[in-house]
């Protein structure tokens, strides 16, 4: 009976939410929405170079992402000799493949990868409530409708993905320059994929030929 | 008016700068390209590529040195902005990331293969293969240019052409590669020496 009544104890934690969890006390004033302005200035080729580490798999190469437009992203891949692995856009809310390697053409894998690529790249979130951590203020979101939250101490340092109140993926950003995560890293916790990048410095007298 | 038909007539004789080789001009080239391949033992090089995608507002520099030894072992290393390189020897493939390695062996990899001998080829610019390629071969001032378009469905999926320009001498001093989407990757190789002895160091994985 005991064996029961803490087994139902640790259900109940292991189900409770994640704020609660995560000791997050709700602040009154809640702000309406939240920026990620890590990807949002269009005059910008934002270059990094890249290891994506899928179960045994490593591939390593460059990735960039261009704001077109408004809510309009580009993301591509390429193997460091310049050949494209995938290549995706974000329009509003469509996501479209342009190209991807033929081994990676999974159904799974490119919607783990969008899921994540959305997520990196959306400039303006609505706020489901907002809550503080010590110095740190956390802003609970939904992205394709999974619940993110948003950690903010003086910039955007943190993003995860919970479900069923557990973190699935952490988005870390750091090395933060004005408006440029030069490190990023993309951690799973629930299956074996880790993105990692580091912002590449593209000489400033590079010119198109 | 007038000036109009000037503007056009200008704007032709600059598209036909580069014109078409003969039968007989073609086939001088390929000989030349063909005997010089022949003869290099060893190269090395310096290149920067540069990596065109249509909606960057620059393209993406990179910079190294590429390194071959006959018959069949290359590296290329890139030094900025990032250190990586890849070595083709015995039949695999050593990578070294800013000092994490690893390695492919390419041994049962047909793909791995025909990207080994392609990159030997194209720095040689012996690609002349009619069962594989159309081409096509062009005047650029002094120098050629030749269009190699994969025939392989397989292969044009993901090249469409390869062009490389050769100096008068027949040696390569730019490799393009463009895909289906018309990015392309440009390869520019200066510095170049050939048939130096090449510390065996330079190929050790």
């Amino acid at each position: 009976m005991r064996y029961l009544l803490s087994s139902l104890c640790l259900l109940f934690v292991a189900c409770g939410s994640y704020s609660k969890k995560q000791n997050l006390q709700i602040e009154k004033a809640s702000t309406r929405s939240i920026q990620n302005l890590y990807f949002s200035d269009t005059s910008k080729d934002y270059v990094y170079k890249a290891n994506i580490a899928i179960y045994d798999n490593d591939f390593s190469g460059i990735f960039i992402v261009k704001k077109i437009g408004e809510a309009n992203h580009r993301i591509v891949f390429t193997t460091e000799m310049g050949n494209k692995i995938f290549d995706f856009s974000f329009i509003n809310d469509t996501f479209k493949v342009n190209f991807i390697l033929e081994d990676m053409d999974k159904a799974i894998l490119i919607n783990i990868l969008k899921h994540d690529f959305k997520a990196l790249i959306q400039e303006e979130i609505p706020v489901v409530t907002s809550y503080s951590l010590q110095d740190t203020l956390v802003y609970e979101t939904t992205i394709l409708n999974k619940k993110h939250f948003y950690f903010k101490t003086q910039q955007l340092d943190k993003i995860i993905r919970v479900g069923n109140g557990k973190e699935k993926v952490t988005f870390l950003f750091s090395e933060i320059n004005d408006t440029i995560a030069n490190q990023i890293r993309i951690l799973h916790s629930n299956i074996k994929l880790n993105i990692n990048l580091k912002s590449i410095c593209m000489s400033v007298n590079n010119h198109n030929p | 008016m007038r000036k109009i038909v000037y503007i056009l007539f200008f704007m032709v004789a600059a598209v036909n700068a580069q014109t078409k080789m003969s039968i007989a001009e073609s086939a001088t080239l390929k000989a030349k390209v063909k005997a010089h391949a022949a003869s290099v033992n060893t190269l090395l090089s310096d290149f920067t590529q540069y990596k065109h995608l249509d909606f960057l507002a620059n393209d993406i520099e990179t910079s190294g040195k590429l390194a071959f030894k006959s018959p069949n072992t290359v590296k290329w290393e890139y030094t900025r902005p990032f250190i990586y390189s890849v070595l083709f020897k015995n039949e695999k493939l050593f990578i070294n990331d800013e000092g994490k390695k690893s390695n492919v062996d390419i041994g049962s990899n047909k793909m791995f293969k025909q990207l080994n001998s392609l990159i030997i080829n194209s720095i040689k610019g012996d690609m002349f293969d009619d069962n594989e390629f159309d081409i096509v071969y062009f005047k650029k001032e002094t120098n050629s240019e030749v269009h190699f378009s994969p025939k392989e469905d397989k292969f044009s999926k993901y090249i469409k052409t390869f062009h490389i320009i050769f100096n008068n001498e027949g040696h390569v001093v730019e490799l393009k590669m463009i895909e289906p989407s018309d990015d392309y990757t440009r390869i520019v190789f200066s510095n170049r020496t050939i048939n130096i002895a090449l510390s065996d160091a330079i190929f050790t994985e």
